[in-house]
């Protein structure tokens, strides 16, 4: 009985060990997400994102498609337009 | 007639136990959850036949010398099986929900409360005669978790003799969780919780995606080791995909090798599943305290949203706190579910991404703990 109790006792520090020690990790991990992974984002924007600010100074460009990044250009913003605005609505 | 009766002695017929034939029973039930009902068939059709296999009398599948004893002690007895799944499911992991919405970490760890308050239940079944000690509890608990390979890279360390029990147990309740989650995750929120709709998650950029493994990495050397050979198996899985330079590597550890793994690591656990280690009061205790551990878990997560929510300005929809006990996608796809049951235009899932590769951290860091304290 003595060693249940024991056992309990053990229990309830590794719990109490446990939650705060896993509490502590991924709090930690929330701040270097906060702190280092969004100023790289600022720092380092996708190529994506970068072509098509680049494209806006050379709009007249065709890419290997055929397809013209000012076609590109109008069509995001749409989606973005049409995503903002069916949003709003909700 | 010498021969005769030679012959006699070395068919199955004269040999088999009882407990053979009803561990044969058992894998035969695992191939029916598997085949007829879906239920994770791609652990539980290599387990369920090698639990058939290991129980063939006179075949001695898993003595010495025979094919399973080799694949347990090659691949389950040293940790590399569920090491190699745990680099493939890094591979297909994508960690961009949880960036975008770092406080879903919280609940990723909340979650993971059901793995640590087991560690009692399974002290308190001391109390009715079942003979379990803290490593015992420990590799019990971890099944709370919701994440195969952790439960069995735990078990494997700590009570190899429950092995085959929890590995059982974590499979058939991550395969249970449409239907244990659900009511719990009702009974713990209002219609207009369940309602709530989250902002559209911010754009994450490929630098950010790249860097967070090596980060997850690094504070886990800093701060834990001993869950460094999970969660670097599962970071350098994650790196690989993310990268973008190995697409074949990445392509290799999410589809051929974990394939091949997992045919192996079904075989292994199967063949812990003997009558002599299987059929005893501890399988049925394991069980309960699985189902008790996968219930804790769920409501410690919805409930950490509903704190949160008292606190935070931006909202989130508690249902979201369920799927931090790991078991991806399954538990995401369940919060998703029970939220458009509640209002049809909430689309939940990617939300509740977040929470759930949280809880696959949380849980590998909770592994650590327990391998760290009581290993």
């Amino acid at each position: 009985m003595e060693n249940l109790q024991q056992l309990f006792i053990e229990a309830g520090t590794l719990m109490l060990a446990g939650m705060v020690f896993v509490f502590t990790f991924l709090g930690l991990l929330i701040v270097f997400i906060k702190v280092v992974l969004v100023r790289l984002a600022t720092k380092f924007p996708d190529a994506i994102v970068e072509s098509r600010a680049s494209s806006k100074k050379n709009n007249k460009k065709q890419d290997g498609n055929g397809v013209s990044p000012a076609v590109v250009a109008a069509i995001s913003s749409a989606v973005t337009q049409y995503r903002q605005q069916h949003s709003a609505q909700k | 007639m010498d021969s005769l009766k030679l012959l006699w002695m070395s068919t199955g017929l004269a040999n088999f136990e009882l407990g053979q034939v009803i561990m044969m029973l058992v894998g035969c039930g695992l191939l029916y959850l598997a085949i007829a009902r879906n239920f994770e068939p791609l652990l539980l059709v290599p387990m369920g036949f090698g639990a058939i296999l290991t129980n063939i009398p006179a075949a001695g599948f898993s003595e010495v010398g025979g094919l399973l004893h080799y694949i347990y002690y090659a691949g389950i007895d040293t940790g590399i099986f569920p090491l190699l799944i745990f680099m493939g499911v890094g591979a297909m992991t994508d960690f961009g929900a949880l960036i975008a919405n770092p406080k879903t970490l919280l609940l990723g760890a909340a979650a993971q409360f059901g793995i640590f308050a087991t560690l009692f239940g399974a002290i308190a079944l001391n109390f009715v005669g079942l003979d379990f000690s803290m490593k015992d509890a420990s590799a019990i608990a971890i099944i709370g978790g919701a994440d195969g390979p952790t439960a069995i890279f735990l078990a494997s360390k700590l009570a190899p003799d429950l092995l085959g029990a929890i590995a059982v147990a974590a499979y058939s309740y991550m395969a249970l969780v449409p239907i244990i989650q659900p009511p719990i995750m009702r009974a713990l929120t209002t219609e207009d919780e369940r309602k709530i709709e989250m902002a559209q998650l911010r754009h994450v950029t490929k630098v950010e995606k790249i860097i967070f493994p090596l980060g997850v990495l690094m504070m886990t050397i800093f701060f834990l080791p001993a869950a460094t050979p999970l969660v670097g198996m599962f970071c350098l899985g994650n790196l690989m995909r993310e990268c973008g330079v190995v697409d074949r590597l990445s392509s290799t550890a999410q589809n051929e090798l974990i394939n091949i793994v997992t045919i192996f690591l079904g075989l292994g656990v199967g063949s812990k599943l003997s009558a002599d280690q299987f059929l005893n009061a501890k399988t049925l205790g394991i069980l309960a305290l699985g189902a008790i551990a996968f219930s804790i878990g769920t409501a410690t997560g919805v409930l950490m949203a509903k704190l949160m929510n008292k606190f935070a300005k931006e909202k989130v929809n508690p249902l979201i706190g369920a799927a931090g006990v790991s078991a991806v996608p399954m538990a995401a796809r369940v919060a998703n579910k029970v939220g458009l049951e509640a209002n049809p235009h909430n689309f939940l899932l990617m939300h509740a991404m977040g929470p759930n590769v949280a809880g696959v951290l949380g849980s590998a860091v909770a592994a650590g703990i327990l391998l760290a304290l009581v290993g």
